[in-house]
């Protein structure tokens, strides 16, 4: 009882902060959610720029949900994604037509699971925390592919450090486009791998054992389960996914590479998988919650409001979350 | 490059790294993870900006870094221990958050024509042909700092506290020590020196930029692990990462083999160090027993 | 004087008005639905050691948690030397002199012995360490105790981190000791030196209370003992008014069936191991040169105290910890390198020693930890599927085996209470015709009745064909239920002589390697 409270008094707090944070800058709270959410969801052109930005959400959450289960922290989806992205353009600009982005999709999911592999084996092997690893990863990522991108991969027609844009055969399709409407086949495949992994940590075997390790890793030793062998398995699965939202960034909507692509889609991935709760599926919700923030934020940045508050939004969300769900009764034994 | 200058350098840049790493020790040794260096040092180098930038004032600048750290450490204590969300959750909420918050705050309140900030004042040493060489409050505070730390451990009570509540919170409130009280106050340690962090940064740039702490908090935090979670180590090794970032300044358009290395390669080099030190080293140093516990 | 001896003894209590140094009035305590203590009353002499005695779960260690501030009561008085206190931590408590060594020691191994000793009553904000340890000194020599007091706590042994606790209580001064199971972990010899040591305080004028359930311990060294059965205290009398048997029905409430003699049909061999030696926490060798075999159909229990090496071996054996030579054969096939999956897979089960940590995942429905360990297994799974169906009757089938109660099998693992946990686990353990049982303190967090029924239990799989190895630090538990007993010392295993496998006497000796 006394901790509903706590928590709904934390919930309350964070609330008002959000309202002052508003309110200080001069702009009615309810104006600026109005706002928020008519430029997010107001039209059929802001719902399809919504779906687009919440597409790598997706994809990249389903990447940071799995590691998650496992109880590690990938924060390196940020790397992932990049060295991901990179490898898609790099292979997408030699091969043009079907088989580049077949096989742009395929590098940037192995370039990705080469990337989490260190930090897997690190973990698992010699019990240095992923957290560090994968963060050193990310900064590696970003340098690496800057000087890629400043110098082999580099578009030498242009000024800026970017690759050469693929050609229109090799994009990845849309799924729907029609009128103001556009819906990518990026966010179809997003869809599936939750659906997918929804199940599979539910039904399979192999799910059941990775949620073993995740929840009480001495136990599934005990069970039988190779703990680090599935803790590396896992990493690399996840870096793999977070690889392959990288390649459909480039594939799907940017059709290019350039420096600082990701954005900060890794952190913001781990919100995703964060608000999502115990199951996969509440991935979907959660990424739809990132992306009408994200869209929305230019919204908001129009009426004068710094485009931080959205990462207000989603701390107090998160820890709220995090907070209601972490609420357990402890049973005490004497 | 004269070796003078790469170890001025590697003197100037591991200051941050010192601070917020003792930060991370005080927490850590008290059982809690704490991802949210980063965080701290930030929204302290934002508000400082703001501070200072508004009232003219260094001092009351930095109070009011210090003053944010601290508020969003003790915001940390009640996450963790008071609602027992995740350490690691905690402390990247609590990035994000003040990722956000800062930016919110310096696009809203903070004066942008005003210049470069009012800085503590400092010392200048006059090195003849290696330069000039500037001692502030914090480089002093960030050399102390370790052995102080060092001997608070091993000399004091609460420094022995500390170390029992880190390794087994329950056996340590058997014996009528209170594990909360003490991670108040070591968490409390961790704002204060954070914010010392956050506001040199701010200070050496002389305005504030989004996520300017550039992963220094992450960076820290590694040392502090490589450092075994002991000050003269942890010391030694936020020496070591910023002597690769001195050296790698200096390094910037060698050549290598007849081929220029580019620039990032160097740039990446010290986090690769990380890397491999973590793959190495582990094993050496080890960790409170408590950490991360409730 | 005309009146009878114990009349007259009475009469000059009287005249010296027995100081009680304790008295707890009424205390009562409840964990949410579960009424830990009703209205306990408990009366301490001064100068005396007096025995607090009950089966698991009968409120004993809750009751002097109450006494220590460790735990708030719900109602009731703590009067100490004739003066109501309330505490509302174990800070406080030990302000007033009271001092509790628990069951599993505070002594935390990554401090030095001296750190351990002043934590939480320093004595200053700074530290003067010299000077603490010329006073440890003098403590020690006292009790003719030794110690390196600079060194890691990690490195003593069990009785030399009893002796800390016994030191950690005079630092601070305590006139009221309360010493938890105390000799639990502890071989028979030291044992007895702690009980020699306790004479000595009690003759300077300070109480112990002693919470046991062993009989002999009360008998030989206490002068009163009160009886807690299920919250309540059922008796308080001078231990020269009671006897054993007398004592042992009020403990238990009913008298015990003496367990019939077994004897086993002894089949293949199921285990065999050779030489073998595994590495422990710390690096050294846990384990030296082992030799066991079991046979199918036999019960044979690891006596010794803890440490030994026994929670090393069971590590071995279920895949867990590597080994660094030596064999071990499962029946037919040669196991060393088995991976842990293919071990039960071959029927190998276990009923870990620490159940949160290994047995169960407490967030999961009971239904989910059901095929914990068991998952690969058909009918858990079926082509990498989940079984759903199945999983759900087979719970069923392990809830019913010990009578787990629960509320409903969805529910998660940790709405349970640790001992209907531990009979989940127990069922587990049993499922399906296992080969080869092991079992760390099976009956840990269960009374008399539950005990005896996992015990039933192993007997049936093992008359089945199963062989289990079991470990128990209680060794009169050892000799009630198995076989056969085998002795383990610093790392070492021994087996007793021809016909000497149930001799208590000669276990005895050999778990201290006095033999």
């Amino acid at each position: 009882m006394k901790r509903t409270f706590a928590i709904t008094g934390l919930c309350v707090g964070g609330f008002v902060i959000l309202w002052l944070a508003i309110a200080s800058t001069g702009v009615s709270p309810v104006a600026a959610v109005q706002d928020l959410l008519r430029g997010s969801l107001g039209s059929p052109k802001a719902i399809s720029d919504t779906l687009r930005e919440a597409t790598p959400l997706l994809i990249a959450g389903v990447a940071v949900f799995l590691a998650l289960k496992t109880g590690l922290f990938n924060i390196g989806v940020e790397g992932q994604f990049t060295v991901g992205a990179c490898a898609a353009a790099a292979v997408a600009l030699r091969f043009p037509g079907a088989l580049g982005m077949f096989m742009g999709m395929i590098f940037g999911i192995v370039a990705g699971a080469l990337w989490a592999l260190p930090a897997g084996w690190i973990k698992a092997y010699r019990g240095g925390h992923e957290v560090i690893t994968t963060i050193m990863l990310n900064n590696v990522a970003a340098f690496l592919t800057t000087a890629l991108v400043a110098g082999p991969l580099k578009d030498p027609s242009q000024e800026s450090t970017t690759t050469a844009s693929i050609t229109d055969a090799t994009k990845l399709s849309h799924l729907y486009n029609a009128g103001p409407w556009t819906i990518n086949s990026g966010l179809l495949i997003g869809v599936l791998l939750a659906l997918a992994l929804s199940w599979w940590l539910k039904k399979t075997v192999s799910g059941y054992e990775l949620r073993a390790v995740g929840a009480n890793p001495t136990a599934a030793a005990t069970a039988g389960i190779d703990s680090k062998k599935v803790m590396m398995r896992a990493m690399i699965a996840s870096g793999a996914i977070g690889g392959l939202a990288g390649s459909i960034q480039v594939l799907a909507f940017q059709h290019r590479f350039y420096a600082g692509i990701s954005s900060g889609y890794g952190f913001d991935a781990l919100g995703v998988a964060l608000l999502a709760g115990p199951a996969a599926i509440g991935l979907l919700p959660g990424a739809l919650l990132f992306g009408v923030l994200a869209k929305g934020s230019t919204q908001l940045q129009i009426l004068g409001i710094p485009k931080g508050i959205t990462g207000i939004v989603l701390g107090v969300l998160i820890i709220a979350a995090a907070a209601i769900r972490y609420r357990r009764n402890k049973v005490v034994e004497s | 490059m004269t070796l003078v200058t790469v170890l001025l350098s590697t003197i100037f840049v591991a200051a941050p790294y010192i601070l917020a790493a003792l930060g991370g020790l005080a927490s850590e040794r008290s059982g809690v993870i704490n991802l949210g260096l980063e965080g701290k040092m930030l929204m302290s180098a934002c508000t400082t900006a703001i501070v200072a930038g508004s009232t003219g004032n260094a001092y009351i600048g930095v109070g009011a870094g210090v003053g944010a750290a601290i508020l969003l450490s003790l915001l940390h204590w009640l996450l963790t221990q008071k609602f027992s969300i995740d350490h690691v959750v905690s402390g990247m909420s609590i990035n994000l958050l003040a990722m956000g918050a800062s930016n919110f705050l310096y696009g809203a309140f903070a004066n942008r024509d005003s210049g470069s900030i009012p800085v503590l004042p400092t010392l200048t040493l006059d090195l003849g042909s290696a330069g000039k060489f500037t001692v502030s409050l914090y480089l002093l505070l960030a050399f102390i700092l370790p052995w102080a730390a060092f001997s608070y451990i091993k000399r004091t009570r609460a420094g022995l506290r500390l170390f029992a509540v880190g390794n087994d919170p329950d056996k340590a409130r058997l014996m009528g020590v209170r594990p909360l009280r003490v991670r108040l106050v070591a968490l409390a340690v961790t704002g204060v020196l954070t914010g010392l962090a956050g506001a040199l940064i701010v200070s050496n740039v002389g305005r504030f930029s989004d996520n300017m702490t550039a992963g220094r908090g992450y960076i820290a935090l590694a040392a502090l692990i490589l450092g075994g979670w002991k000050p003269i180590p942890t010391f030694a090794a936020c020496i070591g990462f910023a002597l690769f970032e001195a050296v790698q300044i200096q390094l910037q358009g060698t050549e290598l083999l007849g081929a220029k290395i580019p620039s990032e390669a160097w740039q990446a080099l010290p986090y690769l160090v990380t890397i491999i030190a973590l793959a190495c080293l582990w094993g050496k140093g080890r960790a409170p027993q408590g950490l991360g516990k409730p | 004087m005309d009146n009878g001896g114990s009349i007259r003894n009475d009469a000059e209590d009287g005249r010296r008005r027995v100081k009680f140094a304790v008295e707890l009035n009424h205390i009562s305590k409840s964990f949410g639905s579960v009424r830990a203590l009703e209205e306990v009353d408990l009366h301490v002499e001064q100068g005396s050691i007096h025995a607090v005695v009950g089966e698991n779960g009968a409120g004993k260690t809750t009751l002097m948690k109450v006494l220590y501030g460790a735990i708030n009561a719900d109602s009731g008085q703590v009067v100490l030397d004739g003066n109501p206190v309330t505490f509302k931590s174990s800070g406080e408590a030990i302000d007033c002199g009271v001092g509790m060594v628990s069951q599993h020691y505070g002594i935390i191994p990554d401090l030095t012995c001296l750190q351990n000793l002043i934590l939480g009553a320093e004595g200053g904000a700074l530290l003067n360490l010299s000077q603490a340890e010329q006073r440890a000194e003098s403590l020690a020599q006292k009790m003719g105790f030794q110690f390196e007091w600079r060194r890691d706590a990690a490195e003593l042994s069990p009785a030399g981190a009893q002796k800390l606790e016994i030191l950690k209580l005079l630092w601070r001064n305590s006139q009221v000791m309360i010493l938890d199971e105390p000799t639990a972990m502890l071989s028979p010899a030291d044992g007895e030196a702690l009980f020699q040591s306790l004479r000595l305080l009690v003759a300077e004028g300070k109480t112990v209370i002693l919470v046991t359930h062993r009989l002999p311990e009360v008998f030989g060294h206490c002068s009163r003992v009160t009886v807690l059965r299920g919250g309540k205290k059922v008796a308080e009398r001078a231990v020269t008014e009671t006897n054993p048997a007398e004592l042992a029905e009020l403990i238990v409430g009913k008298k015990l069936e003496a367990p019939s003699v077994h004897t086993p049909v002894l089949g293949d061999l199921v285990l065999e191991v050779q030489n073998l030696d595994v590495r422990g926490y710390r690096g050294d060798l846990a384990t030296k040169s082992i030799n066991l075999k079991i046979q199918s159909g036999e019960l044979v229990g690891i006596a010794g105290v803890d440490g030994s090496g026994q929670r090393e071996l069971f590590r071995a054996l279920q895949g867990t910890a590597s080994v660094v030579s030596g064999e071990i054969i499962f029946g037919n096939i040669e196991a060393t390198k088995l991976r842990g999956g293919s071990r039960i897979q071959w029927g190998l089960r276990s009923i870990p020693e620490d159940r949160h940590s290994e047995a169960v995942i407490e967030d999961w429905s009971l239904e989910e930890n059901a095929s914990l360990g068991l998952q690969q297994l058909s009918p858990f799974a079926k082509n990498n599927l989940i079984q759903e169906k199945e999983r759900m009757s087979e719970a069923e089938k392990m809830a019913l085996m010990f009578q787990t109660k629960h509320g409903g099998l969805d529910q998660p693992m940790s709405s349970l209470s640790g001992g209907n946990q531990q009979r989940f686990v127990a069922a587990r353990a049993l499922w399906n015709a296992p080969k080869l049982i092991l079992a760390f303190q099976p009956a840990r967090g269960l009374d008399l009745a539950a005990t005896r029924e996992v015990y039933e239990g192993l007997r049936k799989a093992c008359d089945n064909g199963a062989g289990a190895l079991i470990v128990s630090y209680d060794l009169d538990e050892l000799l009630e239920h198995c076989d056969r007993i085998v002795v383990m010392n610093r790392g070492e295993l021994i087996e007793p002589g021809q016909g000497q496998e149930r001799d208590r006497n000669v276990i005895g000796c050999l778990m201290v390697g006095a033999a």
